[in-house]
């Protein structure tokens, strides 16, 4: 059972809410759960208090046999009975303080507290020959107070309902002969009698109006809590609307972002065009242009001023080619691996006088596109140096894997270098083959040569 | 902190409660004591000094066999006074572990939960057989199916005869087989007006009425619960036709007191107890001392037997006694012990309730000894055979007020001279109406 502890603990832990007329409340409810325990330590004594005296008064007139002759049944020994219900009361009141003085941490204790106080209250009621039951009332109003908002609290007062019920006298006597105090009350005469009566009916009545104003109490508080949730649940979805407007925003802004992004790129490319092809194309036009002026007189300048162009119009094909392939390479997104070197290979033995050879070991050529990506970049950096710098008319790209590792060669018979100077083409190759875990060694005594190692990732069908 | 008070509480509880006990165990030292509640003198209204020295003699046997264990009585209660001073003692909580209980009383002791259920004691005791027991004496303590006291001495009702008056008339003493044509025979011849001042001075029969003869008819009054009334029955209505018949014979005259003790009586009911105190000394010689007289049994009508009302004297256990063992081994020994039965003819004037007992020729010899030796002594099978035949009278609750209703519904019929059959049966409504009430 998970019983929500009331009483000091919650107070302090609700001290950011806790307002005065909330503490006042339950000022007032204490203070009725105390009168309320009084008022049934004077009705229990004052009970069997009675019918031990009144016991005691009938054997001496020596009336005892007509008395019993009346009667239904008598209690066994009224002054034990009456020191049982008085020990009875002190555990009573011992479990009441102990709960509302010391305040039971664990929940169990509390609810342990209450079964308690049902079983003793159930056993003085008995005691009493169920001749008095209100000091189930009370333990009732002790369940309300303590197992408000939790689980138990139905079962518990389902429990208390039952038992009030049960330990009604008229119902209770069906079953067995029980002592009736009247019978006691009728041994005095009429004018004692009635005093006795409004005693007995008042004190009663005053423990039912006790009860009920305890739980109009009660009510009052927890109505008070409710509203306090009330008003924290309003705050929260507030905030909760504020932050998925936010969110709104947030998406318009990424979705700009992206917009920006995307002109950007537009941009970039004009730029790129303008560049390369905008300069090739003029430069071409203006020196197609001259031909026409010179061909008929000098047709000899003409063809060599014609070689000229034809060398322009290829490097800038040359140039477009590479600033396409940079942008994206369109090849590797929509074919395999060996497909786009091989393409890259073939472009470049028409186009230029370098002859491209390409080996590959590997079968099928299959990696993460990352890995693909990285692969692919690093032989079309390397051809390119190996054009641009190194001039050479040869190179052989070669493909094999080696343990667990793939390995990757392209070898040139350019003029190749001394020392490696970190440039652009060099670093970028290092950096991608850092990203796989590989590792890469240049070569520039004979030719030039990119030496590739890339451990094969496990789980990879390669 | 707080913790530690709770242990600290914990502990104080824990000493107080052992306190408590210890002073508990150690206020029980020296011998158990078991309470004894009883009164003194006889429970059949005659006088008896020795009734206590069976008890004595009982507690002594007990005492010898149970060392350590005391029984204790108060002496002295007369029986007029025991019922206040029993329920005195049980409003106070002090209920005496085995007491005696009137017949009247178990109903009542019974719906109070002061008796204690014997059935599972018997059952127990290997010892004990309730076939040693006659069956009427055994059926008087109980109430629902249940046993709740054993019987200590029963008593049932004989017919006195006066041998003197009756040999006058020419008559002997009727045989113990006799039945209510003879005791008719008799009374019409007896019935005479010998003075000559034109009434009748001399009787058949005094406080003879139609509940003794409706009982030796085979009828009965009531069920065991006290629900239902038999009045009506024809055992009950050829009982009240006959004493009618028996009262007709005096003409109107009421038989008194005084005819019957100046011996102008022949018959009249009397309890085993009364024939035995007026038949010994000294009471034989100051009652019924100007004639011979005898005891036989009561007249058999025709549909029944020469038996009588039996009652019985109970003792039960208190059912909050905490020495129920002991108890019922004190119980056992007033009321099974055979030795201690016997006594009971010695020192009392009821019958045991043991058939061993009352059925034993050791019996004949002490009831003997009282005697003189014209008289005719019970015989042993005879008393047994009246006994154990004999109507134990179920008293629950509200018999007494019931019998006084059933008593003034026949004597509204005597008196009205109405039709018996017929005003039976409006009387039996009435009583069950009272009895369902």
């Amino acid at each position: 059972m998970d019983l929500i502890l009331t009483g000091g603990s919650s107070v302090s832990c609700r001290k950011g809410f806790g307002d005065r007329g909330m503490r006042a409340k339950r000022i007032e409810i204490s203070l009725v759960n105390y009168l309320m325990l009084i008022l049934n330590w004077v009705m229990v004594v004052a009970v069997t208090g009675f019918i031990a005296v009144t016991t005691e008064n009938i054997r001496e007139s020596y009336i005892a046999r007509d008395f019993i002759a009346k009667v239904e049944a008598i209690p066994w020994r009224p002054e034990t009975i009456l020191a049982v219900c008085v020990l009875l009361m002190f555990g009573l009141t011992l479990s009441f303080v102990m709960r509302d003085i010391i305040h039971f941490r664990d929940s169990r204790l509390q609810v342990g507290s209450l079964v308690f106080d049902l079983i003793v209250s159930i056993g003085i009621v008995y005691l009493l020959n169920f001749n008095y039951n209100g000091i189930l009332l009370w333990v009732f109003a002790n369940v309300i107070f303590y197992t408000k908002k939790s689980s138990g609290q139905f079962l518990f007062m389902l429990l208390a309902v039952l038992s009030f019920v049960g330990t009604d006298y008229g119902l209770a006597s069906v079953n067995a002969p029980l002592y009736d105090i009247q019978d006691y009350i009728s041994y005095y005469d009429a004018g004692q009698q009635s005093y006795i009566f409004v005693f007995y009916n008042v004190l009663t009545s005053l423990n039912m109006v006790l009860f009920i104003i305890f739980c109009v109490f009660v009510i009052q508080e927890q109505r008070g809590t409710i509203e306090e949730v009330n008003e924290l649940y309003g705050k929260l979805s507030a905030a909760n609307e504020e932050l998925q407007q936010a969110n709104v925003q947030l998406q318009k802004y990424a979705d700009m972002k992206e917009k920006m992004g995307q002109t950007k790129e537009r941009n970039r490319l004009a730029r790129e065009i303008h560049d390369t092809l905008g300069h090739t194309l003029t430069g071409i036009s203006a020196g197609i242009d001259a031909c026409i002026a010179t061909i008929d007189i000098a047709p000899d300048k003409t063809k060599s001023q014609l070689e000229v162009i034809s060398g322009v119009t290829r490097e800038g094909i040359q140039e477009i080619r590479r600033s396409v392939s940079q942008l994206r390479p369109d090849a590797l997104e929509r074919l395999s691996l060996e497909y786009a070197i091989r393409k890259m290979v073939e472009d470049t033995n028409t186009l230029t006088r370098t002859k491209v050879s390409f080996a590959c070991q590997i079968q099928p050529l299959r990696f993460c596109e990352d890995e693909e990506n990285a692969i692919y970049r690093v032989v079309q950096e390397s051809l390119t140096n190996a054009m641009r710098h190194g001039r050479a008319t040869q190179v052989e790209i070669r493909m094999w894997r080696e343990e667990g590792d793939i390995r990757l060669s392209i070898q040139d018979n350019g003029v190749g270098c001394k020392e490696i100077q970190p440039g652009f083409g060099t670093e970028h190759i290092r950096e991608r083959i850092a990203l796989l875990n590989g590792t890469v060694v240049f070569d520039g005594s004979h030719g030039f040569l990119v030496d590739v190692t890339i451990p094969i990732r496990w789980g990879d069908s390669v | 902190m707080v913790r530690g008070k709770r242990w600290q509480a914990a502990a104080v509880i824990f000493l107080a409660a052992g306190l408590v006990l210890a002073i508990g165990l150690g206020g029980r030292s020296g011998d158990t004591v078991l309470e004894f509640g009883m009164f003194a003198g006889s429970n059949w209204g005659v006088a008896n000094a020795d009734s206590c020295i069976i008890i004595d003699k009982a507690i002594e046997k007990y005492e010898r066999a149970h060392p350590g264990v005391r029984i204790h009585y108060y002496s002295g209660i007369p029986k007029d006074d025991y019922p206040e001073w029993l329920a005195r003692k049980i409003l106070g909580g002090e209920t005496p572990d085995v007491f005696m209980v009137l017949s009247n009383d178990l109903d009542k002791m019974v719906s109070l939960g002061v008796l204690a259920d014997l059935g599972p004691w018997m059952d127990k005791d290997q010892d004990f057989s309730k076939s040693a027991f006659f069956q009427t004496a055994l059926a008087a303590g109980v109430r629902d199916h249940q046993q709740y006291a054993l019987p200590y001495e029963t008593v049932p009702t004989l017919m006195f005869v006066n041998k003197t008056l009756l040999n006058q008339a020419g008559f002997g003493v009727p045989d113990n087989d006799w039945d209510w044509d003879r005791l008719m025979d008799i009374c019409k011849k007896i019935t005479k007006d010998t003075d000559g001042d034109g009434r009748v001075d001399r009787f058949g029969t005094y406080n003879y009425g139609w509940m003794e003869a409706a009982y030796s008819n085979g009828g009965k009054l009531f069920d065991e619960d006290g629900t239902k009334c038999y009045i009506h029955s024809e055992q009950v209505a050829q009982a009240v036709r006959y004493v009618n018949g028996l009262s007709d014979l005096n003409q109107g005259q009421k038989v008194t007191q005084e005819d019957f003790d100046g011996g102008h009586v022949a018959f009249m009911p009397l309890s085993f107890a009364e024939y035995r105190t007026y038949k010994s000394y000294p009471y034989k010689i100051k009652k019924y001392s100007t004639f011979q007289w005898d005891c036989i049994t009561l007249p058999a009508g025709p549909q029944g037997d020469n038996i009588s009302e039996v009652d019985s004297l109970l003792i039960g256990i208190s059912s909050h006694s905490r020495k129920k063992q002991l108890a019922w081994e004190f119980l056992k020994m007033l009321t099974y012990d055979e030795e201690i039965q016997m006594e009971i003819f010695r020192y009392s004037q009821g019958a045991s309730v043991l058939r061993s007992v009352t059925g034993s020729e050791q019996m004949e010899e002490i009831v003997r000894r009282d005697m003189e030796a014209s008289d005719r002594v019970i015989d042993h099978m005879l008393l047994s055979t009246v006994i154990e035949k004999g109507r134990a009278v179920p008293r629950f609750s509200r018999y007494g007020e019931a019998l006084a209703l059933a008593e003034s519904e026949v004597l509204k019929i005597y008196e009205g001279e109405k039709n018996v059959d017929s005003s039976l049966k409006i009387a039996r409504r009435t009583i069950d109406h009272f009895l369902a009430r």
